[in-house]
């Protein structure tokens, strides 16, 4: 990140203030066994943070235990506060969409409103507004079926946005899609986070989708995982299909790779447990 | 935005598809040997395809049919909906809440296993022969198979709705009502099936032995009198109830609940 666009972040008031997450000493055991030890992570406000690591690292574990959903030892603080059960400001888009299948688009974006207890007219208000923002306009009456795949993470981005969240996040949101929705899709949650910088905790398994979302790319691996490495991407803001272009980009990506793979090919290699 | 097709509605789904040429023969058939061997070898009186169909016109506009059809059909009615209550809040009940579960567990699967035939006498006893002692029946043979089947869907709602609904902070009745429940809509319908069919047998079944009127008792009033093609006609209504509420729950099913296509309902 620049100095000069963190600067200008800073300056600028947004809507939703704060978004600070605090990770310290978080620990998950099911049982004897461990699933990620002594994680610390810091995600500043308006900051996006993609979280890398093999798959069965924890990623998503550590994703629910930020949400609340899962509890773990150690502690979450979210400005501040201490993260023990789901919090108001703090939404999560999940990998399967998580779309109720018998209430509608409009109904699905206004699922959160409701259980946020937001009075009925301004749900009405709202709602229309985050279908548009998200490109969903026009298919308010369509239910989870008749749409494709990326339509519906449409739909739960949309859900996840209206409840103006301080902290979003993202668990492998695009991995149930395919490559061409899914490219589409992140240049459009980046346009997203250009109008409203919301700090985000990004999961995913894409090496290119953590540098292109990420201001940081952290590397979650061994067993029970760690924190391996918390590389800066530096890359300028907004990005877009240029970015991909970028030196820099495929450094920066070459860098992440062979961080995880150093450790992919020992775990394949490796006999027992 | 991408890829922006909406399928089309599921098309219609008839109960009646299939190979119906073979299908027609083969009734026919059967029909055919039926009034063969009667003609051949039975009675005058016994009950023939021709003589029901003779009787037919006769028979469905008839009072006394008409108030039995009523009878009985009233009492399925107002019997599956009590049972539809309380039998969808006992089976979320047993599928959300471990204690309701270990609790009611073993009584429910009893009372499933169990021929209604057996408490007709204690119901007769308690209730007499009344109208009330049909209803007790009906219920008693159609609640169970709701309450299991909608425990069972209660039990096995997909995780992934029930943690969005963490996450978004939903409380526990709210989740039960908008979450658990539609979830549950399919063993819901599954299980409403079955109990229609045990519903209508109850009530037959509670009309043989307290003779209060309804198709049961005009069956049997009609075959000992040996009006056994007018008593056929009786029995040809209660083979069609069994087809008549299918097409209606799946009318239903489509009108109030578009989401729901019953070809996806194991997803």
């Amino acid at each position: 990140m620049s100095i000069t666009a963190s600067g200008i972040r800073r300056a600028a008031p947004a809507a939703a203030q704060g978004g600070h997450i605090v990770v310290r000493g978080l620990t998950k055991r099911y049982g004897a066994l461990s699933v990620f030890e002594g994680v610390d992570l810091d995600v500043a406000e308006r900051e996006i943070v993609a979280l890398v690591g093999p798959s069965g690292c924890g990623k998503t574990t550590l994703l629910r235990c930020v949400d609340g959903l899962i509890p773990a030892e150690g502690a979450v603080l979210v400005d501040g506060e201490i993260v023990r059960e789901p919090r108001p400001g703090i939404a999560m888009v999940f990998q399967h969409f998580g779309l109720f299948p018998w209430k509608t688009v409009y109904d699905n974006v206004a699922y959160g409103l409701r259980m946020a207890g937001v009075e009925s007219a301004e749900i009405a208000r709202r709602v229309p507004q985050f279908i548009s923002l998200v490109g969903l306009a026009g298919f308010e009456k369509a239910y989870p079926y008749q749409l494709s795949g990326g339509m519906q993470q449409r739909c739960g981005l949309a859900r996840a946005l209206a409840v103006d969240p301080r902290v979003l996040l993202m668990d492998e949101p695009f991995a149930a899609v395919d490559a061409q929705t899914r490219e589409i899709l992140q240049f459009e949650l980046l346009r997203i986070w250009e109008r409203q910088p919301t700090t985000m905790l990004f999961v995913t398994h894409s090496i290119e989708e953590a540098v292109l979302m990420g201001d940081r790319v952290v590397v979650l691996k061994g067993r029970p995982s760690r924190i391996h490495e918390d590389i800066t991407v530096d890359l300028p803001r907004p990005r877009s299909r240029a970015t991909f272009t970028l030196p820099r980009f495929a450094e920066l990506r070459e860098r992440v790779w062979s961080t995880l793979m150093s450790e992919a090919k020992k775990a394949e290699f490796q006999v027992g447990p | 935005m991408t890829v922006t097709t909406i399928t089309a509605v599921a098309p219609r789904r008839f109960q009646m598809t299939g190979p119906t040429v073979p299908r027609l023969v083969a009734g026919l058939v059967i029909l055919a040997l039926w009034e063969g061997v009667v003609r051949g070898f039975a009675p005058d009186f016994v009950a023939t395809p021709t003589g029901i169909v003779l009787a037919f016109p006769r028979v469905i506009v008839s009072a006394p049919f008409l108030a039995a059809l009523a009878q009985t059909l009233g009492a399925v009615a107002e019997g599956l909906a009590i049972a539809i209550v309380f039998g969808t809040t006992i089976g979320l009940a047993m599928g959300r809440s471990v204690l309701a579960d270990r609790v009611l567990h073993h009584y429910v699967n009893a009372f499933y296993a169990m021929p209604m035939l057996v408490v007709l006498p204690l119901f007769s006893l308690w209730f007499g022969y009344t109208g009330a002692a049909r209803l007790a029946t009906v219920v008693f043979s159609a609640i169970f198979s709701i309450v299991v089947s909608v425990g069972d869907g209660a039990h096995s709602v997909p995780h992934d709705y029930l943690e969005v609904a963490h996450s978004f902070r939903a409380g526990r009745i709210c989740t039960l009502f908008e979450i658990v429940l539609p979830a549950s809509l399919p063993y819901f319908l599954a299980g409403l099936r079955i109990a229609a069919g045990r519903a209508l047998i109850g009530a037959v079944v509670a009309e043989f032995f307290t003779a209060i009127g309804g198709l049961g008792y005009f069956i049997l009033f009609n075959s000992r009198t040996f009006h056994d093609n007018t008593a056929f006609v009786a029995v040809v209504f209660l083979a069609a109830f069994g087809i008549g509420f299918d097409l209606l729950t799946s009318w239903a099913t489509r009108r109030f609940l578009p989401w729901y296509r019953r070809d996806e309902a194991a997803e």
